[in-house]
């Protein structure tokens, strides 16, 4: 498993952000759904190792991260893409991703073909040279992705990434998930249903800090089945019946 | 691996952009103040290093905030903080790109004004200490933007750091009291500050390294410091990456207070610049080495080499006064420039004298000491007439007849129409000459008064 989380807590002054989740993870297209201050992101950045958890058990990658060297193994084999993703205006596509392949301790020898590879993977090759702040917001989003895949990570954490992608870009952008999700524990946190439905494998939905679903997209699907709940799609209704569920 | 972050870093670096501003900053501050002075080494040396920082260190620590509080201005924290690569690597490889940067600015500016120098046929050799204090300034300030911008990440950081650590430069300056100043630590002082660049020093004597000695190892020791701090925090790094951050902290820190307390121990050398007992190198008490440059103005007058420039003024100066003087009895054989001896006198005074006797040895050679800027009318006032008082006997407790004679003969103003001066002064010049030549022991010992002058 690459990704082991029994009972972990995250609170951040009086809130309780994560309230007890305990997932297990191997390869392939994870979909975190679920409400604003569900406590998504806050899962996806422990698992990051961005933040520590309160309380809890986590072992990512066969490694705990609350030690320094496991963690920096481990951030050596992570990809991530925060909700909020900054840039460095001045540096080119090419050099941003160069930027996080060092970042990640690659390997010098392979850096330079990794670099290129991923800015291809993510369709930015004719604008590698190209300096970020010419970039449109979903160039930009690409970019970022591009910097989490440099390093081919085995746990790959992603939040909201198709917002600001157009359409034809989303769907590319899935293909490429579905591709990563062969060798990769890919965690993908989205408001977007029809994401999960075309990508995932496995979707847990969060609620309050909690998990209130796990289980396929098929199976969500089947929980909004006759139940009249709210959606314009059978996921949406589904994820729709399941929190109606839990908070009743 | 880290070359090539290094690399990365150099390539989008913001001081690159600064250089047109930093160029004409330093032409417009440091360039033409420098270049006002005669060619000397010496003096355009100092003058740099006095005002060249006002130019590089806001600009520097400006540029080294903008870098450091790049991650928490573009909100890139988070994403860079999952990375692998521990914090205080990333921040040290930003700070050594802009640090390398103004490195290579401040040399470019330095070689242009030393160019310039040597251009002018300047004698002796550049002095080197200035610029290295200068340069090593930079690394240190960078790291006090650089910590700035990094624990106060807003676009606000970098102007406001950069105009503290002008200002802190500045002032540092003015709390200078004495030659045991602890300021004087200040990279921006290369002598005693309330001597500033002096033509006097450095030229007949070597530049004593001891106070830029002291400079560096405070400018070392700050820039150790302030980057170890950089990698105490819990984020920075490992274990061991902050043991090391900690230990070169202390390091730091103790090299910058061993400096401080070393400048206390300064005092002026007599030679105008600042020694430190425990820096101080006995070899750089020895004269240096010249063959003075020398015209003829009725006697032989002899410069030191750096100061050729000023020979035609000071022969144009003394030729009438010599014109006069030459051959008789007592007279020098010949005039020779000698070094400024530098005495403080405590608080800020310090006394600037010739060193040793004004005539020395035999046939008598008169020793001079040049004036700041000699002009052709400042040299006959002050060492013509010296000449003549020497001969004369003239000056303070002179009688008449000495102030009479020395007042004709150093032909420095209107004399009194009538008086025994400009009656003196009206003789035919073979006439004075042979009274001179007939009376002027007597004259010299006082034994003659107004009556006895023709």
């Amino acid at each position: 498993m690459n990704v082991e989380i029994a009972e972990l807590t995250r609170r951040f002054g009086r809130t309780q952000a994560v309230a007890g989740v305990t997932l297990e993870l191997g390869p392939g297209v994870f979909g975190l759904l679920g409400p604003n201050g569900a406590g998504k992101t806050s899962l996806l950045r422990m698992m990051a190792t961005v933040v520590p958890p309160s309380s809890g058990r986590i072992r990512l990658l066969g490694r705990d991260p609350g030690g320094y060297g496991p963690r920096r193994q481990i951030r050596r084999r992570l990809g991530y893409v925060p909700q909020n993703l900054g840039f460095y205006p001045r540096f080119t596509v090419v050099e941003f991703v160069e930027y996080f392949a060092l970042l990640k301790e690659m390997p010098a020898a392979r850096v330079s073909r990794a670099v290129a590879t991923a800015v291809e993977r993510v369709g930015l090759g004719d604008k590698a040279t190209a300096k970020l702040r010419t970039l449109s917001g979903g160039m930009l989003r690409r970019v970022g992705i591009a910097q989490a895949i440099v390093n081919e990570p085995d746990l790959l954490l992603l939040d909201e990434p198709t917002a600001g992608l157009d359409p034809e870009q989303r769907v590319a952008f899935r293909a490429l998930l579905r591709d990563l999700g062969q060798q990769a524990t890919v965690v993908v946190s989205t408001h977007l249903v029809e994401d999960v439905g075309a990508a995932c494998g496995r979707v847990a939905l969060m609620d309050q800090g909690r998990i209130a679903f796990d289980g396929t997209p098929d199976e969500l699907t089947a929980r909004g089945e006759g139940t009249g709940a709210a959606g314009d799609a059978p996921l949406e209704r589904g994820y729709s019946a399941v929190l109606a569920q839990v908070r009743s | 691996m880290t070359g090539r972050l290094l690399r990365l870093e150099l390539r989008n670096n913001v001081v690159p952009w600064l250089l047109p501003l930093v160029a004409g900053l330093f032409w417009l501050v440091t360039y033409r103040t420098s270049m006002a002075y005669p060619p000397l080494w010496n003096v355009r040396a100092m003058t740099m290093q006095n005002s060249s920082l006002a130019v590089f260190v806001p600009t520097v620590v400006g540029a080294a905030a903008w870098l450091g509080s790049r991650e928490g201005r573009h909100g890139i924290a988070e994403l860079v903080t999952g990375s692998a690569r521990p914090r205080w690597h990333r921040q040290l490889a930003a700070w050594a790109a802009t640090t390398c940067w103004s490195i290579v600015a401040y040399l470019g500016c330095v070689a242009v004004l030393y160019v310039a120098t040597a251009r002018e046929g300047a004698w002796g050799g550049p002095l080197w200490w200035p610029a290295v204090v200068g340069a090593a300034s930079l690394p240190a300030f960078s790291a006090l933007g650089f910590a700035a911008g990094a624990l106060r990440p807003s676009r606000f950081t970098p102007p406001l750091v950069a105009v503290a650590a002008f200002l802190a430069l500045e002032i540092s300056a003015q709390f200078i009291h004495g030659d045991h100043s602890r300021w004087q630590i200040s990279p921006v002082v290369s002598n005693l500050w309330s001597i500033g660049p002096d033509a006097g020093i450095a030229t007949f004597y070597p530049y004593l390294p001891d106070l830029p000695i002291a400079q560096l190892l405070f400018l070392a020791g700050l820039t150790a410091a302030l980057l170890g701090l950089l990698g105490l925090p819990a984020g920075a790094g490992g274990a061991g990456l902050r043991r090391s951050a900690a230990v070169l902290t202390v390091a730091g820190v103790l090299s910058t207070g061993a400096a401080i307390g070393l400048a206390g121990t300064a005092r002026l050398d007599p030679h105008g610049l600042i020694a430190i007992p425990a820096l101080h190198d006995a070899a750089d008490d020895l004269p240096v080495g010249f063959t003075p440059a020398c015209a003829e103005a009725a006697l032989p007058v002899c410069v030191h080499p750096a100061y050729r420039r000023y020979l035609p003024a000071l022969v144009d100066g003394l030729r009438p006064v010599l014109a006069e003087l030459a051959g008789l009895p007592g007279a020098p054989v010949r005039i020779e420039q000698v070094a400024a001896e530098y005495e403080h006198e405590g608080g800020n005074d310090v006394s600037i004298r010739r060193s040793g006797d004004s005539v020395s040895g035999s046939p008598p050679v008169f020793n001079v000491l040049l004036p700041t800027r000699p002009s052709s009318d400042e040299i006959r006032a002050t060492l013509g007439r010296d000449i003549v008082q020497h001969l004369t006997g003239g000056g303070r407790g002179a009688g008449a007849a000495q102030q009479a004679v020395t007042d004709a003969l150093a032909h420095t103003g209107d004399l009194t129409p009538g008086s025994p001066a400009a009656r003196f002064a009206a003789l035919p010049a073979a006439e004075r000459r042979a009274w001179l030549t007939a009376h002027l022991p007597a004259l010299r010992s006082g034994q003659l008064t107004l009556a006895d002058l023709p």
